[in-house]
């Protein structure tokens, strides 16, 4: 299955920011993604969405290579990753790092940044990136395990964010942050969205979320169940199809209480 | 302690071998420590060095330099954990937990062979400042600098892998390759420091210099200093001290880290 291009507002740009073709994954005899194929664009919000053990994160980490694929091909702005690394960020799913290690936030975010970009960036990125995700700078001097949930997520989108990438990948990026951390996390992807014009690709559960900021929903269940807009691609047939009917936990756009709320364009 | 003993001591030869060889362990092992506490790989360092004694018992029996045979099995061992590690998907510590009962049980079985009491197996099980050689003080120096070399330019990639495994892979840190050579090098440092520690001491000093530093420091930069300066303490303050009073060295050099960590753990208790 082969899904359209999003309709965003990008589509006049030739080359999708990923290109995937006939993607397939499998942890030994299980398969987990079958033949998935899709372009998302480049500058638009991406959200993957499926239940639990559906293949979501596997799907995100084919594509940046943290999963090696059985078969097919995937593009990032129409090249292979190893020569695009330096254009990606990625925030992972759990931080499973020892909260009392000795490593200031300045230090951890400086890491990255000579990890990434020693030359070209200077020491003063940090700084600039911390602010970047609302936090202030004496954050710098805070020890990495004194962080809360939410400056934490804050820490790593910035920390994702120090090179500059043109696309971004989040898996799960709200969970564990309560609304008012959620409401602080969708403005910085706006802001990513609309001054820097990053292509962003989350996981995600949080339907709320994708009914205000995403241009295309990507719906996974080891296959790809349906692809669009929000409004085009969660419908009540196929959240049912995805989720099992009664059983999912989301409302969707058109018969939930967000019905009324409009996509982000 | 009074001066002149002290400049006394270390006119000794075997004593100046000791020490330069306990410096550069000192670096050595502090800086791996680092990597060892932060990836939970407490049991790597006992386990290689355990290992190691089937490496030991095959010298002595073919009468060849230990040190050597004990290196080149540390290494293959080490290796071979991490092949496995990933073609059977078993935790690290269960691997390491067969080859270290393994290579003990074959070096019981090889040193069973040998009738009388071997000196050179006593003094590697639990250390000896007098065991340090010419040759082991130099292959220490050319092993151990070459690990310090590669640690000097793999540091920032090693410790982002171990604090975000994917976040490095996604950066270009390959993971795989750091993980085998931070697995070898670990190995070859460990049986470096048999002589003067012994076998059954020698992870302490894997893991004591790091664990006293992260009770006192708060970031990153005064932990690896702070790993550093209790390495060389420990080492020089347990060398010294040992010859003094005619103890052994590696009980003594772990004695003084375990005095050392208890304090940091009140100083800090304390300090709250």
């Amino acid at each position: 299955m082969r899904a359209p291009s999003a309709k965003t507002n990008n589509t006049s740009r030739g080359i999708p920011a990923i290109s995937i073709r006939d993607c397939v994954v499998a942890y030994g005899d299980n398969i987990v993604i079958d033949g998935i194929s899709l372009d998302i664009n480049q500058g638009s919000i991406a959200a993957v969405i499926g239940p639990n053990g559906s293949g979501k994160t596997t799907l995100i980490k084919a594509i940046i290579d943290l999963v090696p694929m059985k078969s097919g091909d995937i593009r990032i702005l129409g090249k292979h990753l190893h020569s695009v690394r330096q254009m990606i960020g990625y925030v992972p799913q759990r931080f499973d790092f020892d909260r009392y290690f000795p490593m200031t936030v300045g230090e951890f975010l400086d890491l990255a940044r000579r990890i990434h970009c020693q030359k070209h960036f200077p020491a003063s990125r940090v700084e600039h990136k911390l602010r970047e995700v609302g936090l202030p700078k004496e954050t710098l001097y805070k020890h990495l395990g004194e962080l809360s949930g939410g400056q934490l997520q804050r820490v790593l989108i910035a920390q994702a964010l120090i090179n500059d990438p043109s696309i971004l990948f989040l898996d799960e990026p709200s969970a564990g942050i309560d609304i008012m951390g959620e409401a602080a996390f969708f403005e910085i992807l706006k802001h990513l969205k609309t001054e820097h014009d990053t292509t962003i690709i989350m996981v995600s559960h949080d339907i709320t979320m994708i009914s205000h900021i995403v241009d295309t929903v990507v719906c996974v269940n080891h296959k790809l169940l349906c692809f669009g807009s929000p409004a085009e691609a969660l419908t009540k047939n196929k959240i049912e199809e995805l989720f099992g009917a009664h059983q999912h936990p989301y409302n969707h756009p058109g018969h939930g209480a967000d019905h009324d709320r409009k996509p982000a364009k | 302690m009074t001066p002149m003993p002290l400049l006394e001591m270390i006119s000794y030869p075997f004593m100046q071998r000791a020490l330069i060889s306990g410096v550069l362990l000192g670096v050595l092992l502090a800086y791996l420590g680092i990597f060892v506490t932060l990836r939970k790989m407490a049991f790597f360092g006992d386990g290689i060095a355990h290992s190691s004694l089937a490496g030991i018992a095959v010298a002595v029996l073919a009468g060849w330099a230990p040190l050597p045979v004990a290196l080149a099995l540390a290494l293959s061992i080490a290796l071979l954990i991490f092949w496995l590690e990933r073609s059977t998907r078993l935790p690290t510590d269960t691997l390491i937990g067969i080859f270290f009962t393994a290579s003990m049980a074959l070096g019981v079985l090889l040193m069973s062979f040998s009738s009388g009491y071997q000196p050179e197996l006593v003094s590697f099980l639990f250390g000896s400042i007098l065991a340090i050689q010419n040759t082991d003080l130099i292959i220490t120096a050319l092993v151990g600098g070459a690990i310090v070399a590669w640690l000097g330019l793999s540091f920032r990639s090693l410790t982002y892998m171990s604090l975000a495994e994917d976040n490095a892979a996604v950066a270009g840190v390959n993971i795989r390759l750091h993980t085998a050579a931070l697995y070898a090098a670990l190995a070859l440092a460990t049986v470096l420091g048999v002589k003067i520690l012994g076998v059954v001491l020698v992870s302490a000093l894997l893991i004591l210099p790091a664990a006293t530093s992260r009770l006192l420091t708060r970031s990153f930069r005064s932990y690896t200093i702070g790993s550093l300066i209790l390495a060389e303490v420990m080492i020089i303050g347990g060398l010294l001290f040992s010859f003094r009073y005619d103890l052994p060295s590696g009980a003594t050099i772990v004695l003084i880290g375990t005095t050392l960590f208890f304090l940091a753990a009140i100083a800090r208790r304390l300090a709250r």
